[in-house]
């Protein structure tokens, strides 16, 4: 099943979350990312990443199209837009060995350590998704204490066109 | 701008809305709101014997007007009786508003009497709910409610009313319109619209798929000159019955599970099938992979979420029935002369005459099919026919012939026993001037026959014919045919005695047992002036037949 991102523009009023929340829990769709943010509008923007077949991704995508307090629901391409995401972790304490080996492997992949006290770091990561994740299932339960993610954000590219 | 109660600028709002009719039943949470419907001349408030009764009152009286039918409940217990009716409401597409008392605001959240969470609650159910949390914002809701529920694909909509947004007093204004950021009308594809002419003029096996969508956008005049036209056959879902009349040369009749076999063995014929307003529901479509195998199929429905979602499309058009068919109607008009599919209509008219279904029968006890023919022979065109849901349904569903839209109602998506006496009660009460015949079964008619004290004290005349089996007869069919006749909790035993039950409320009972005489008492019930229970003991081993075991094809029904 292949992951989707959908950009749902809807009423910051409370519940909106659920509702559209719900359309995938009721259909059994794990939500593997969700962020909020709110537009210079007053609108809410919820940017949802989930795996499911075409089928059902296009019927969600009319679910939540249909929903009231939706005022627009897109499905996003991500060849086709910038998606980000940031990641911070903590590590356990480490050995003076394993500390440098694991700063090294954070540098390699673009990160950077924000903090180390008594041999344990806590580092910035951002990029793709799938480049995180790999990162992540890298260092491990053995070496990550702790970790925390903000989920997909993302701006569509400009064309030429726009400019 | 003026000062106002909540309570007031409520009702105030529903008046704007002209709201003639409520069916509720008050309580702690909603005191502020009937002190102010105790003065109100405009208002009529018709107290029910069970919450569940008002929302599927509510929900007949929609149906049969076509305008929104309205509920009034208190917070907790009297808000959740409503949830089988309101879902029952989003499941059929029936513009429903409802509302309910909650606790003062400030005790929201601290489990106190009688609190339930209804905003959770109703969110699934509903098209779309509201809580109020200001006194100012009660006119702008209510408007709100009563578009939401009203355009587009139509359905319920909730409203929860704290108690302390009813007493208090603010500064309202009565919007004359409001803003809704969902489309209420759609463009009109042309390309679609035309695609679909080119794919029905070419036809050679034309067939028209009409359902509560056709009803509800008022698109009967459409459908027929469409299918007059085409020379294409009709064939309608449950809640498409009456879309076009039942009586008319090219109407086949309901398709599906409990279908008619011509129009089921139509549809598996076809080359080309225009859906107009149905969300090709399992228990019409049977498995899905042999449905229309033959038809390029054209869709039209308002709400993009039923297009493609249970069949594959090859012409989705975006639209309300009524201005699809139209321009599909203009399009075709704007071609040059064609045939009529004579061959096709020959065919189906043989199979029409040979497949006809039977119902002269004499046996005592009587046989349901009788039964229907002779309520059908008492009641004309007029007649609004309400059914309760499971055999007695399906044998109304197949055997009765409606000639006018509105006038067959039905709970369809959800199949809502005890649905059909209260909806009787709010049809009767949205036309009074038309009969209203509750087709029921003894199991179903007992889910919400507390009713009786309702149309008593407020003297709704209607009357309903009890199909009598003493079974929960659907539950015990599909044991007799799928459960080797092991009939687990299905028998209803010999009570009650629906004729003193119903002279217990005050009501006019009678007990039919005899071939040739429905007819005769149900014109007697029609004319006596009360509300009416006819108990008529029919044969308990009928089965519903032709039938397509659920899943299975169209063209391969039991019989």
């Amino acid at each position: 099943m292949k992951t989707r991102i959908f950009s749902v523009l809807c009423e910051n009023s409370p519940g909106v979350m659920m509702r559209i929340s719900r359309d995938f829990t009721r259909r059994q769709i794990n939500i593997d990312s969700i962020t909020v943010g709110i537009e210079p509008t007053g609108l809410a923007r919820i940017i949802l990443m989930f795996k499911a077949d075409d089928h059902m991704a296009e019927h969600l995508h009319h679910v939540l199209s249909r929903l009231t307090q939706v005022v627009d629901a897109e499905v996003i391409d991500p060849e086709a837009s910038i998606v980000r995401e940031v990641a911070l972790l903590r590590t356990k304490r480490l050995s003076d060995e394993k500390m440098w080996d694991v700063v090294r492997r954070i540098e390699k992949a673009g990160g950077r350590v924000l903090e180390s006290r008594g041999n344990v770091l806590v580092a910035e990561l951002s990029g793709v998704h799938e480049d995180i994740e790999n990162v992540v299932k890298a260092l491990g339960p053995d070496i990550l204490q702790e970790t925390a993610r903000s989920g997909q954000v993302y701006l569509g590219r400009r064309t030429a066109k726009d400019r | 701008m003026v000062e106002l109660t909540g309570a007031k600028a409520l009702v105030e709002s529903l008046r704007v809305e002209d709201v003639k009719h409520i069916f509720g039943l008050p309580g702690g949470a909603v005191l502020p709101l009937y002190d102010v419907l105790y003065d109100d001349p405009g208002i009529k408030h018709i107290l029910v014997r069970h919450e569940q009764g008002a929302a599927h009152a509510a929900d007949g009286y929609a149906r049969a007007s076509g305008k929104p039918g309205v509920c009034l409940t208190t917070s907790g217990p009297g808000a959740t009786n409503l949830v089988t009716g309101i879902l029952n409401a989003y499941m059929d597409s029936s513009p429903v508003v409802a509302m309910s008392g909650q606790v003062p605001s400030k005790l929201i959240g601290a489990d106190a009497f009688q609190e339930a969470d209804m905003l959770s609650v109703m969110l699934p159910i509903a098209k779309h709910n509201f809580i109020v949390r200001s006194v100012a914002e009660i006119p702008h809701i209510v408007k709100l409610a009563f578009k939401i529920a009203t355009t587009g694909r139509q359905g319920p909509v909730h409203v929860d009313l704290p108690k302390d947004m009813q007493a208090d007093k603010a500064d309202v204004e009565i919007p004359a319109r409001v803003e809704y950021v969902k489309p209420t009308v759609f463009e009109l594809d042309l390309a679609r619209v035309l695609e679909a002419v080119d794919l029905l003029a070419k036809a050679k096996r034309p067939l028209m798929y009409a359902g509560g969508g056709a009803i509800s956008s008022s698109a009967s005049a459409e459908l027929v000159a469409l299918a007059e036209l085409l020379g294409a056959p009709v064939v309608t879902s449950l809640m498409g019955k009456g879309a076009i009349p039942e009586d008319h040369p090219l109407a086949l009749g309901m398709i599906g599970m409990h279908g008619r076999m011509v129009a089921n063995l139509a549809v598996t014929d076809c080359d080309v099938l225009l859906g107009v307003g149905v969300r090709f529901d399992d228990r019409a479509t049977g498995d899905v992979k042999h449905f229309a195998p033959k038809a390029k199929i054209i869709h039209i429905d308002i709400d993009k979420v039923e297009i493609g979602k249970n069949v594959r499309v090859d012409v989705p058009i975006l639209s309300d029935a009524k201005r699809a068919l139209a321009a599909v109607l203009e399009g075709l008009r704007a071609r040059a002369k064609r045939g009529r599919p004579s061959e096709w209509l020959t065919r189906i008219e043989k199979l029409s005459k040979e497949l006809s279904p039977r119902m002269d029968y004499d046996e005592v006890p009587m046989k349901p099919q009788r039964v229907i023919k002779e309520i059908m022979s008492v009641l004309g065109g007029d007649a609004i026919v309400v059914t309760e849901v499971g055999q007695c349904q399906m044998w109304a569903a197949h055997y009765y012939v409606v000639k006018k839209p509105r006038h067959f109602i039905s709970s369809g998506g959800l199949g809502t026993m005890g649905f059909g006496f209260p909806a009787a009660m709010g049809a009767k009460v949205a036309r009074p001037e038309c009969d209203v015949v509750d087709i029921a079964g003894d199991g179903s008619f007992l889910m919400n026959s507390q009713e009786l004290a309702t149309v008593v004290e407020n003297e709704i005349n209607v009357v309903v014919c009890i199909l009598n089996n003493r079974f929960l007869g659907m539950v015990k069919q599909w044991q007799d045919l799928f459960y080797q006749k092991r009939r687990s909790a299905v028998d209803l035993g010999m009570v009650p005695d629906f004729v003193k039950l119903a002279e217990a409320y005050g009501a006019y009972g009678d007990r039919v047992t005899r071939p040739g005489e429905v007819a005769p008492k149900l014109r007697e019930a029609l004319r006596c002036g009360k509300p009416v229970v006819l108990d008529i003991p029919i044969d308990p081993d009928e089965h519903v037949l032709p039938m397509v075991p659920a899943g299975g094809r169209l063209d391969q029904m039991l019989t």
